[in-house]
């Protein structure tokens, strides 16, 4: 194909993701280093008061024509990412002089949550997929498909409705505390800390095992039967055979779940949003959110989504680097 | 006598399988199966102390949340926007994911490089440049901005997952077509659209899963009526309000029957669609 015909067919599909994220990123590497503020300014008001009406000055924003409210724009530099990352090196702070005010490192919080619930999720994630395909894989046919077609639900499932049915599975006089109290475990799920983020990993777990499952289970159709049956004549247990053949083909499968894992679980965003609402624990998805959504601070979002950005880089770098060799032998 | 000593073993072992499986079947379920019992029933009996397991039957959740609070309404928005990011991102990413596929630069290599970054984004890191600039526009809170954020999140994927497809329908046969003297777009709209449904519905089925799940954009990016059921659902998470719990309840179990009756239909080009990537890296 011709370079021009390629940029006609890729044209409208390059113009969007130019538009709308390309440029957003850009936008938002500018938006970090920037503050607006309204611009504010004293006027004479009157005052209706029972002794009279009284002339006061009164705060108000300036407005333009339009009656839209103007606002001053500077450059602040890392102030922002500073203040996200609590370094706080502000004079104003430095220079009070009572009780010096603790910084508070939103984001390496938010960043720690987020690894701690990438790491601990991808093993049980990888372990509890594999044994499932491996037990599919010795069940009848017809049991196969209906199987398969159960596990799909807790993968493809809206996150958000996700989340909020395993809340009310664990909310106080809900199921599972119940079934629980039987055994003689109490707990409140979501008024802790370790419980609350405890749900998240599990909702974590229970979303991507299908993923991990039916990927393995694809694997597993393919492992070379007569290396198998080489195996048994040369008298290897069954456990030899899992640990020097099928493991082995499966490598690769592994390799790309992972990776596939580490970019999604590193989004993690509406358990988070819906089964602590922020209170104990943050996600570097929800942090930006949040900052954008509560704080209503589009420059100090801006500045959690650079440093989220250089985050997910320094993880896709194995991804990168594996597919980069990849398509390069292809070529 | 081995061969008895070895069959007992396995039938252990089938049994460990068929227990094993059976507690996955359960907890893969639950959550939702039990949203779905108790979004038959009144406050009292969904939540008390101790559980009920059997409660009288109701549905004033369901006719509170479709009618008074007229969800019916953001299921049509919901609707709008599935159909529209779907058909989008299709026609977009068809032609893309074909150019890719027959383009032999280098070039073709390091968009789809860029491409997996991009994939690999969390959403919101772009909603701030997103407010800045539709306020910029004007065209904050509507369908048209939140369809094309949509499309445009969704085409990394689209298009690798579409040229992975292509690869696989023989470049003869549209080069027969273009020694023919067509050119290569009626190459394409006579020889490859007639061939490349299935690749089609697989993509297009992880389009429609993404615009319909969404969370994150659609609460940010529109609001009131232009909700789709996912964001309005939001309402429910923080509800101190029995009423608005309940129908928060209904609405989980609402938005869940499409996603079920598509697993019955088109579980193949799911399971199809999730191997692909796999397979092909």
């Amino acid at each position: 194909m011709k370079t021009k015909t390629f940029f006609q067919f890729i044209g409208p599909s390059l113009a969007l993701m130019l538009m709308l994220m390309a440029a957003p990123l850009v936008l938002t590497g500018y938006l970090s280093v920037r503050n607006c503020s309204l611009q504010m300014e004293l006027v004479k008001a009157q005052e209706n008061t029972p002794f009279g009406t009284q002339e006061i000055l009164a705060h108000q924003a300036k407005l333009d024509r339009a009656g839209n409210a103007l606002q001053t724009c500077e450059f602040v530099g890392l102030d922002y990412y500073r203040k996200v990352l609590g370094l706080n090196s502000d004079n104003s702070v430095k220079s009070a002089p009572a009780q010096p005010v603790k910084p508070q490192n939103e984001f390496y919080g938010a960043l720690q949550f987020t690894l701690i619930y990438i790491f601990v999720t991808l093993p049980f994630v990888l372990g509890i997929g594999f044994l499932l395909a491996l037990g599919v894989n010795n069940v009848t046919q017809k049991l196969k498909g209906l199987f398969i077609s159960a596990s799909l639900l807790p993968f493809i499932i809206t996150p958000v409705v996700a989340a909020l049915s395993i809340k009310w599975l664990f909310r106080d006089n809900g199921l599972v505390p119940y079934l629980l109290s039987h055994v003689g475990v109490q707990v409140f799920w979501m008024a802790e800390a370790w419980s609350a983020r405890l749900l998240i990993i599990i909702y974590g777990i229970w979303h991507v095992v299908p993923f991990a499952f039916i990927v393995l289970y694809a694997g597993l159709q393919s492992v070379p039967q007569d290396s198998l049956e080489a195996a048994t004549i040369d008298g290897a247990s069954r456990w030899q055979k899992m640990r020097f053949v099928t493991v082995p083909h499966l490598m690769p499968l592994i390799v790309f779940l992972s990776l596939i894992h580490l970019m999604d679980a590193y989004r993690v965003f509406e358990p988070v949003m819906v089964l602590t609402q922020g209170a104990f624990t943050a996600s570097v998805q929800y942090l930006t959110y949040f900052i954008l959504l509560q704080e209503n601070n589009p420059f100090k979002a801006s500045a959690a989504a650079v440093l989220t950005l250089i985050g997910i880089l320094i993880l896709l770098i194995p991804l990168l680097v594996k597919t980069y060799r990849e398509q390069r032998g292809g070529m | 006598m081995v061969a008895c000593k070895v069959k007992q073993k396995s039938k252990a072992l089938q049994w460990f399988i068929y227990g094993g499986l059976t507690l996955w079947l359960v907890v893969a379920s639950l959550p939702i199966v039990w949203t779905a019992i108790i979004s038959f029933r009144q406050y009292v009996d969904a939540f008390s102390s101790p559980v009920k397991w059997v409660a009288p039957f109701t549905v004033d959740n369901y006719t509170a949340l479709w009618i008074d609070r007229a969800f019916y309404r953001n299921f049509l928005n919901t609707a709008l926007v599935t159909v529209g990011t779907v058909t989008i991102s299709l026609a977009v990413g068809c032609l893309a994911g074909y150019a890719l596929s027959r383009y032999r630069g280098s070039l073709g290599f390091w968009l789809l490089l860029v491409a997996l970054v991009f994939r690999a984004i969390p959403h919101s890191s772009l909603l701030p440049s997103f407010f800045t600039m539709f306020d910029a526009l004007g065209i904050r809170n509507t369908y048209f901005a939140l369809i094309f954020v949509l499309v445009a999140i969704n085409q990394p994927f689209t298009i690798w997952m579409l040229r992975s497809f292509f690869i696989n329908i023989p470049s003869e046969l549209d080069e027969a077509a273009l020694v023919d003297g067509c050119s290569r777009f009626q190459a394409f709209r006579k020889v490859i659209i007639p061939v490349m449904w299935p690749g089609v519905v697989t993509t297009g089925l992880f389009s429609f899963l993404l615009a319909y799940n969404d969370f994150l954009l659609s609460s940010a990016l529109t609001n009131a009526e232009k909700m789709t059921m996912p964001a309005a659902i939001a309402n429910a998470i923080g509800a101190e309000s029995e009423a608005l719990l309940m129908q928060g309840v209904a609405g989980a179990v609402s938005i869940t029957i499409p996603l079920i009756i598509l697993i019955v239909f088109f579980q193949k080009q799911i399971v199809g669609g999730l191997t692909q990537g796999a397979v092909k890296g």
